[in-house]
């Protein structure tokens, strides 16, 4: 909160007034878009499923609530320093890797436990998955036919993209891609739950609305999807409906919270790579040394910023000897810390840092 | 009753149990978040631990550019979200004390969270509950103020925190003995 005041007083601006603009002017934009989109997807809104019509609805008011939420955090002083430079440095050669390690395999998740990578990728990709298929569908930018003669066409944004026999595999794997997606959504939120149960890291330190709704909602999801082509094999379409309906409504409600709660990370992580950027451009531009040891331990850029960000929070720290907290070394600053406790400035000694992997 | 962990520096006797206790709070994963340091090791044995000390307006939170580092309703400053967290170590530039600890192979930042599953309970973090010198304390501020009374200092030195700090903090630290001019044997 007072990061965002802090920020308007130096603008000048009061927060409506930039957001009234700026979320006006995205929202706007944004619905051009669709719509633009879905009139040549759907060859001049020939071809409008309106069964599909809830779904459109709550993109719309999604899109609305994600632009309030990121348009608020894009104003805070150091988010909008990442999102400025890491614009910039888009275009460095490590971008594509580093975005494929952070974005589709998770490497770093994989070092934090096998179990948690798994859980990610099939809830991740179950997601992403799911809307690969279905926004297209809704927005009409794509759809399938039946021709005669046994064969079967995905058709997107009005071109015949493939023909395939209505039996083969791809057919297969395309009528059942949500079916597959719904079982690794279904995995993954199981998993995710069980964790909660067995290790009371995932429980700390979380509410219900922020770490168990997200994991129900998705669950509900890809339950009542299932549910679905269940009742279309076994039960002749008996329930279909109603369980429509209750789909519907799940994954709408889901798009609603998704700016808010956890989930909010989705739009949020290429981030990372933005700022993994950040570190690597500027370590080569110029390392800072600490002010009391001389080790290089941050780019000069990370450290002329966070200053400035304090400041921008009215946060000053100079020590008496006329540098800013923020330029000593890591250790240095803990033994600095020490002296001004101690009155013995242990920082200036040569001796290395004391144990500190006591082990439980 | 709302309490607060309160350090009383010099009585450290370098054992390290608040860092192995640390280890085994739930969600630490097995990593200790806190320092014990040396404050003379040519000299003396004194050591003295180095804490988060919950800033009241915290450098790490205010410098994160995800908003990952939240604020407990009791003040606590939490450890990074898993999910939020990118990694940029703004957060371990900006603290003014050096606490946070970054992970570069998991791509996240963690920290001190006072136990947070605990404390909002009241039951007190793992490092004040086996400190066995009393140098980590779990009290209520009027157990502080006591402490005030007892330590009736005529040099106007009792001061927890500022100035030696820099900026009002949840977890008072305090220097009895120091301040009070008392020569320990260390
Ligand atoms: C853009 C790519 C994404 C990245 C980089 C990403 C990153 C992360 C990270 C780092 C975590 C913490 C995992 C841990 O430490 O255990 C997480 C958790 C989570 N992610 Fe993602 N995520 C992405 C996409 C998605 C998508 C598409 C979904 C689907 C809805 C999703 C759903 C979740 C959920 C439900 C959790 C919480 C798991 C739990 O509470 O145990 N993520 N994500
Ligand atoms: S001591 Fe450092 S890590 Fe702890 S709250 Fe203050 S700024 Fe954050
Ligand atoms: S390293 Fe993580 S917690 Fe620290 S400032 Fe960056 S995003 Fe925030």
């Amino acid at each position: 909160m007072q990061a965002k005041v802090a920020a308007n007083q130096k603008t000048g601006k009061s927060i409506d007034n930039a957001f009234a603009s700026h979320f006006a002017k995205s929202m706007f934009l944004a619905v051009c878009g669709l719509v633009t989109l879905s009139f040549f997807g759907t060859r001049m809104f020939t071809h409008v499923d309106l069964n599909l019509y809830g779904y459109m609805v709550g993109t719309i008011i999604f899109i609305g609530g994600f632009f309030y939420r990121f348009i608020a955090w894009g104003e805070r002083p150091p988010t909008k320093i990442f999102i400025k430079k890491g614009i910039k440095l888009l275009f460095r050669k490590s971008t594509p890797k580093t975005s494929v390690e952070h974005l589709a395999t998770y490497n770093f998740i994989w070092n934090r436990g096998i179990y948690r990578w798994t859980q990610h990728i099939l809830i991740g990709w179950g997601c992403i998955l799911s809307c690969f298929v279905t926004f297209p569908l809704v927005f009409g930018w794509m759809y399938f036919t039946m021709d005669d003669n046994g064969y079967y066409s995905i058709i997107a944004m009005g071109i015949r993209v493939i023909t395939v026999p209505a039996n083969g595999i791809i057919a297969n794997l395309s009528y059942n891609a949500l079916n597959i997606t719904a079982v690794m959504v279904i995995a993954g939120v199981c998993m995710a739950l069980y964790r909660r149960l067995k290790n009371m890291q995932a429980r700390a330190e979380q509410k219900f609305m922020y770490d168990f709704l997200p994991l129900y909602m998705l669950l509900l999801v890809s339950v009542t999807g299932l549910s679905l082509t269940f009742m279309n094999i076994f039960l002749r379409g008996a329930g279909q409906p109603a369980m429509s309906l209750i789909h519907q409504w799940s994954v709408i409600i889901t798009l609603i919270y998704l700016p808010f709660g956890k989930l909010a990370h989705i739009p949020f992580r290429p981030m990372s790579v933005f700022a993994r950027n950040y570190r690597e451009h500027y370590a080569e531009q110029s390392m800072k040394g600490c002010k009391v040891c001389g080790d290089e331990f941050v780019s000069t850029e990370q450290s002329k910023d966070v200053v400035e960000v304090l400041g921008v929070n009215d946060i000053e720290f100079q020590t008496k000897e006329g540098h800013h907290l923020a330029e000593m070394c890591l250790p240095c600053r803990r033994k600095y810390r020490i002296a001004q406790f101690s009155g013995f400035p242990i920082h200036e000694l040569k001796v290395k840092e004391a144990n500190q992997n006591a082990k439980g | 009753m709302k309490k607060r962990l309160y350090l009383e520096l010099e009585n450290c006797i370098g054992c390290r149990s608040c860092l192995a206790a640390c280890t085994q709070c739930g969600g630490h994963e097995e990593r200790n978040r806190n320092y014990v340091y040396d404050v003379n090791p040519m000299v003396n044995r004194q050591t003295m631990p180095l804490m988060c000390l919950h800033c009241v307006n915290p450098a790490c939170a205010r410098s994160c550019p995800a908003q990952a580092i939240q604020i407990h309703e009791t003040g606590a400053v939490l450890s990074a979200l898993v999910e939020k967290c990118i990694g940029c170590q703004n957060c371990t530039i900006a603290c003014p004390y050096g606490i946070p600890k970054f992970d570069t192979e998991q791509n996240l930042m963690y920290k001190c969270d006072l136990c947070i599953d605990r404390t909002k309970d009241s039951i007190p973090p793992m490092c004040a509950s086996v400190c066995p010198s009393n140098t980590l304390q779990w009290l209520t501020d009027e157990e502080i103020e006591n402490k005030k009374k007892q330590f009736n200092l005529d040099n106007g030195k009792w001061v927890t925190s500022i100035p030696y700090l820099e900026g009002e903090t949840n977890v008072k630290v305090n220097l009895p003995g120091i301040l009070q001019g008392i020569t320990k044997l260390f």
